[in-house]
C-alpha cells in the first residue's frame, strides 16, 4: 500500500544502494555464503574433509522421500507452527489493541516495557522454569490442592500442549509487539468518525481496524510461524515421549551423527515449504489488508 | 458510553492477565532461585545459597557481563543497517526487490543449528576464525531481518503524502525524510532495536560455535550446565539480569516516549 | 530527537567497534593450556586447577562441548588451539584417522604406570605401537532404580517392561544408547548387532512403559527426587553422585543380561603447543590425590589408575561393586561404531520416537 512513490520506476536502485548494502552486505558474508557452503553440502556424500571420499548426489533430499518418517514430523512441525501463531495472534492482537488505545501515558509505556522484558529472559532457563510449573507434583498441583477439597494431580508436562504453552510464551510479544505498532498508527480520529456514522464496534473492527493493522499481523505471524517450524528446543525439553518434531531430527543429523549432508538437505526442504505457505497465505493477507 | 468503559476495563484486566502468563515462569524462576534445593523440590527451602555461591562463580560472571556487552554492540549495529535497509526498501521500487525481501526469511526460517554451524564452517575455511568478532557478525546477522520486518511493517503504515508535501514545499530529499518519515518510525526502531537486543542476548548456538576456549556467553554456560547440571546459580544469574534489566528499562522510559504521538 | 538518536547511534556503534578491537587484539595468554571437556566432569573443579596451578604455574582454561560430535567439530575447526581433550575410547580411533590427535609419550608421565593394564594397552587407545589416549576413568551404563519402589533390587532388565512400572521409567534421549540397551535386551552383543528388527521390536514394546527421555543427571535426579519415576537407564557414576552427593533414594543395579561399560581418556591434539603441561595435566588427571579427592567431593567414576582406586574408601560404591570380578564378567565395552551404523541407529530411533508419541 505504502509502498512506492508515485513516480516508481524500475531504476531506483542507485539511491537505494548505500542504504541497502551495509546490511545486505553484512548478511552476505556472515549468512548467506556460509548458508551457500551448506546448500553445496547438502548435494555431496561427505563433507569434502581431510580423509573422507565425496561425490555428487541426490540422495539426501531423495531420502526425505524414502519414508514417511521426515514428512509426517514435518506436517507435525507445520501443524505446531500454525497452532502456536493462531494462539499467539488470538491472545496478542486484544493485548495489542488495549495498549495501543485504551491505555495512555506512563501506563502505556510501563506496560509496553513489561511486555518486552520477558524477551531478556534466557530461554532456556524460561523453558525449565515451564517445566517445574506443569510438572506434577509442582506449583499449579499445590495450588489446586490448597483450594480444592480432592487431590488432584494435574500432569501437563511432556506432551504436545506443553510445548505449545511453551512455545507460545516465548513468542507471544512477538505478536504483541509488532500490532502494537500498526495498531498506534491507526489515527483515532478515524475511528471516532465510522463510530459517529453509525458502524458497530464489530464493523469498525472488522472493516478499519484490522485491515490498518494487517501489516503487524502478517510481521507477526511470519516472525512467530517461521522460526517455530524448525524449533527444537522447547519440544525436546517439555514434550518428552511427544517432543520429536521436524526440528529434533535435524539437531540429530549434527550432534549425534556427523551427517551435515542430510541435516542441510532437510533444512532447505524446510525453508522451501516455509516459504511456499507463505506464499499462499500472502494474497489472502493482501486481500484482507487496506 | 458506560459500555465504552466496561470495555475499556474489560481490556485493562485482559491486559493484567496476559502480563500473568508472561511473568509465570520468571516468578518461578526467581522463586527458585531463593530455594536451596537444587531440585527445585517444593515445599521451598528459603535461603541465598545460590546467589553467594554466583558471587564466587567467576566464568558464569564474566560470561553474563560478555552477554551483555556484545548485546549491546549488536543492537547498534543492526538497528542501524537495518533501518536503514528497511527505509531504502520502503521508498524505492527496483527490480531484485522482492527478492531481497525474500532473503530475509532464511536467516530466521533455518535453524539456527544450521546456521551457526554454516558460519563456523564458512569462518573456519575463509579465516575469520572464532572469537568476539566472529560473535559479533553471527549475531548482527541473525537480528538485522528481524529489525528489518518490524521497522518494514511500521513504515507501511505511513502515508507517502507527507513526505511529498514537504518536498512540494521545497524542502530537500533529506529533510524531507530527516523530518517525516523518522520520527514517525521511531517506535519501530525502538523496537527493532529490543528485538535485536534479545536475539543477541539469548542466542547460544552461534555462540557456543564461534566463541574462543575462555570466553563464553550466558547463553553457552547454561546450554552446556544442562547437560551435566542445571544449577540454580543460573537461576540467580536469571533473575539477577531480569531485575536490572527492568530497572534499566524503567529509567529508560523517563527519558524516552514510545507512543511516538507526532 | 531522531537524528540525534541516529548519531548517538552510530557514534556509539564506532566506540564499540574501537573497543571491541582493541580487546581482540590482546587476548592470548603466556602459561595457560587449554582444556576440552564436558562442562562440569572433573577437569574443571576449581579445586584442582588451582592445585595444578599452584604445582605447575599453568593456569588451565576450558571449553566445553555438548557431544561428541561437537568435540570432534572443534577439533577440526581449532588446530592448534587445544592441550588436552577428553574423547570416549570409543571415538579415539577416528580422531586418530583425521589426524587431530598426536601420539602420547606415557614415558612422561608417571603414575601412568599404575594404570590397569587392559585399559592402558586397549586396542581402542593404542595404534601401531603409539599411544594416543591415556584411559581416565571409566564407567558403566545401566539401570537405576528408586529405592522407594522396589523392595529388593530387580535382577533382571526385564524390569523395564513390568507393567508395574507403566509411565515411571525413563530412558536417555540417545540412539546409540538405547539402541545397544535393546542389544542386550534381546542377548546380542552391542558390538555387533546382528538384528537390528528385533531391537527395534524390543524398544517398540517399551514405548509405552517411559515417561520421557533425559537427556542430562539433572532431569533424572530432578524426577526421583519428586518421586515420579521408578527406574531408568543411568550411568554408575551419576548414579554415585545421587546417591551421594543428593542423597538421592537411588540404587544401580547390574542386570544379568549385562551391561554397556565406557571408557573416557585424555589425549593431545595434534598441533597444541603446549605439549609438556598437558602431559603434566594429565598425570595430574590419573593421580590418586585427584582421583581420591574427586569423588568424595562430587562423585566420579572409575579411575583407570588402580591404586587411585585402591586409595577409596572400602565401601566406596566405585570400589566395591565395580570391583566385583562377577560384574566384570557382564559388562562389555563399547567399541567404535561405524558412521553409517551410528546414522542407521539413529533413523530407527528417531522412527520409533515419532511412531509412538
Amino acid at each position: 500500500m505504502a509502498d512506492s512513490q508515485p513516480s516508481a520506476g524500475r531504476g531506483q536502485l542507485r539511491p537505494a544502494l548505500p542504504l541497502l548494502l551495509p546490511a545486505y552486505l553484512w548478511l552476505t558474508v556472515a549468512v548467506f555464503l556460509p548458508l551457500s557452503a551448506m546448500v553445496f553440502f547438502s548435494f555431496v556424500t561427505d563433507l569434502p574433509m581431510a580423509g573422507r571420499d565425496w561425490a555428487a548426489t541426490l540422495e539426501h533430499y531423495a531420502a526425505f522421500f524414502q519414508t514417511d518418517l521426515y514428512g509426517r514430523l514435518l506436517l507435525r512441525s507445520l501443524r505446531l507452527g500454525l497452532e502456536v501463531t493462531l494462539y499467539c495472534t488470538i491472545i496478542g492482537f486484544p493485548c495489542a489493541y488495549v495498549l495501543a488505545k485504551v491505555l495512555k501515558g506512563r501506563s502505556r509505556e510501563a506496560v509496553f516495557l513489561l511486555v518486552i522484558l520477558p524477551f531478556w529472559s534466557n530461554g532456556l532457563v524460561r523453558v525449565f522454569s515451564w517445566a517445574v510449573f506443569l510438572r506434577g507434583g509442582g506449583v499449579v498441583d499445590l495450588a489446586l490442592n490448597a483450594v480444592l477439597p480432592f487431590e488432584v494431580s494435574i500432569d501437563l508436562m511432556y506432551s504436545y500442549p506443553a510445548v505449545v504453552i511453551g512455545l507460545v510464551h516465548s513468542y507471544l510479544p512477538y505478536m504483541v509487539l509488532t500490532c502494537y505498532l500498526t495498531l498506534q498508527a491507526i489515527d483515532d480520529s478515524l475511528i471516532e468518525a465510522a463510530r459517529s456514522l453509525g458502524a458497530s464496534r464489530l464493523t469498525v473492527l472488522r472493516r478499519l481496524i484490522v485491515p490498518l493493522a494487517m501489516p503487524g499481523l502478517a510481521a507477526g505471524a511470519v516472525l512467530i510461524f517461521v522460526p517455530v517450524v524448525g524449533s527444537f528446543m522447547e519440544p525436546r525439553i517439555l514434550g518428552g515421549r511427544s517432543g520429536t518434531f521436524y526440528g529434533t531430527v535435524i539437531e540429530d543429523q549434527f550432534v549425534a551423527v556427523f551427517n551435515w549432508p542430510l541435516g542441510a538437505a532437510l533444512s532447505f526442504i524446510l525453508l522451501a515449504v516455509v516459504l511456499a505457505v507463505l506464499a499462499l497465505a500472502a494474497p489472502v493477507l493482501r486481500r484482507h489488508g487496506a | 458510553m458506560t459500555l465504552t468503559r466496561i470495555l475499556h476495563g474489560l481490556g485493562r484486566a485482559y491486559v493484567g492477565l496476559v502480563l500473568a502468563f508472561l511473568y509465570l515462569p520468571i516468578l518461578i524462576m526467581a522463586v527458585m532461585s531463593f530455594n536451596a534445593s537444587p531440585f527445585y523440590q517444593l515445599p521451598i527451602d528459603w535461603s541465598t545459597d545460590w546467589f553467594s555461591a554466583l558471587a564466587g562463580n567467576r566464568s558464569l560472571i564474566s560470561a553474563a557481563w560478555n552477554s551483555l556487552y556484545i548485546a549491546a554492540i549488536t543492537t547498534a549495529i543492526a538497528t542501524t543497517l537495518g533501518t536503514a535497509a528497511a527505509l531504502a526498501l520502503h521508498r524505492y521500487q527496483f527490480r531484485g526487490k522482492k527478492l531481497l525481501q525474500a532473503l530475509l526469511f532464511p536467516p530466521i526460517a533455518i535453524p539456527w543449528l544450521i546456521t551457526g554451524t554454516a558460519m563456523l564452517i564458512f569462518f573456519f575455511a575463509v579465516g575469520i576464525g572464532r572469537g568476539l568478532h566472529a560473535i559479533l557478525l553471527g549475531h548482527v546477522a541473525l537480528a538485522l531481518p528481524y529489525v528489518i520486518v518490524v521497522v518494514s511493517a511500521r513504515l507501511r503504515t505511513f502515508a507517502p503524502e507527507l513526505e511529498e508535501a514537504a518536498l512540494s514545499l521545497g524542502a530537500s530529499q533529506w529533510q524531507a525524510t530527516r523530518r517525516v518519515p523518522l520520527p514517525w518510525i521511531a517506535p519501530g526502531v525502538i523496537a527493532g532495536a529490543l528485538f535485536a537486543f534479545a536475539v543477541s542476548f539469548d542466542q547460544f548456538v552461534v555462540s557456543y560455535f564461534l566463541s574462543a576456549p575462555g570466553q563464553t556467553t550466558l547463553p553457552v554456560q547454561i546450554y552446556a550446565a544442562i547437560r551435566k547440571g542445571f544449577t540454580p546459580e543460573i537461576n540467580a544469574v536469571s533473575t539477577i539480569i531480569i531485575v536490572l534489566s527492568m530497572t534499566l528499562m524503567l529509567l529508560t522510559a523517563r527519558f524516552f516516549r514510545f507512543g511516538g504521538e507526532k | 530527537m531522531s537524528t540525534r538518536m541516529m548519531n548517538r547511534t552510530i557514534g556509539r556503534g564506532l566506540l564499540a567497534a574501537t573497543l571491541l578491537a582493541t580487546f581482540c587484539a590482546g587476548v592470548a595468554q603466556a602459561e595457560e593450556i587449554r582444556v576440552l571437556n564436558w562442562k562440569g566432569y572433573g577437569t574443571d573443579e576449581s579445586w584442582a586447577t588451582e592445585a595444578f596451578e599452584a604445582k605447575t604455574g599453568y593456569t588451565v582454561v576450558h571449553d566445553y562441548f555438548n557431544s561428541e560430535q561437537e568435540m570432534l567439530t572443534k577439533l577440526r575447526t581449532n588446530p592448534g588451539t587445544y592441550d588436552v581433550v577428553m574423547i570416549n575410547a570409543a571415538f579415539t580411533g577416528q580422531a586418530l584417522e583425521e589426524g587431530l590427535i598426536q601420539p602420547i609419550d606415557t614415558g612422561k608421565i608417571t603414575n601412568a604406570a599404575d594404570l590397569t593394564p587392559e585399559m592402558a594397552q586397549s586396542e581402542l587407545l593404542n595404534t601401531g605401537g603409539k599411544t594416543y589416549g591415556v584411559p581416565w576413568v571409566w564407567g558403566l551404563t545401566s539401570l537405576a532404580i528408586n529405592d522407594k519402589a522396589f523392595d529388593q533390587k530387580p535382577d533382571s532388565i526385564e524390569v523395564m517392561w513390568d507393567p508395574a512400572h507403566k509411565g515411571k521409567v525413563v530412558l536417555r534421549d540417545d540412539a546409540l544408547e538405547a539402541v545397544q540397551f535393546g542389544a542386550i535386551a534381546t542377548g546380542q552383543d552391542i558390538n555387533d548387532i546382528k538384528d537390528l528388527g528385533a531391537v527395534k521390536e524390543k524398544l517398540a514394546s517399551l514405548m509405552p512403559q517411559i515417561r520421557t527421555f533425559w537427556s542430562s543427571e539433572n532431569d533424572w535426579n530432578q524426577m526421583v527426587a519428586a518421586g515420579q519415576i521408578d527406574v531408568g537407564t543411568y550411568w554408575s557414576g551419576a548414579a554415585s553422585r545421587a546417591k551421594v552427593n543428593f542423597n538421592l533414594p537411588v540404587s544401580f543395579v547390574i542386570p544379568k543380561e549385562g551391561a554397556v561399560g565406557w571408557l573416557d581418556g585424555l589425549s593431545i591434539p595434534a598441533g597444541s603447543k603446549n605439549v609438556d603441561a598437558a602431559l603434566a595435566f594429565i598425570d595430574y588427571m590419573i593421580s590418586p590425590e585427584f582421583y581420591v579427592e574427586w569423588v568424595n567431593k562430587v562423585g566420579a567414576p572409575v579411575s583407570a589408575n588402580q591404586k587411585a582406586v585402591a586409595g577409596l574408601d572400602e565401601s566406596a560404591f566405585n570400589r566395591a561393586v565395580l570391583g566385583d570380578p562377577a560384574v566384570a564378567e557382564r559388562v562389555v565395552f563399547q567399541k567404535p561404531v561405524s558412521d553409517e551404523n551410528r546414522e542407521k541407529y539413529l533413523q530407527l530411533w528417531q522412527e520409533l520416537k515419532a511412531a509412538n508419541q
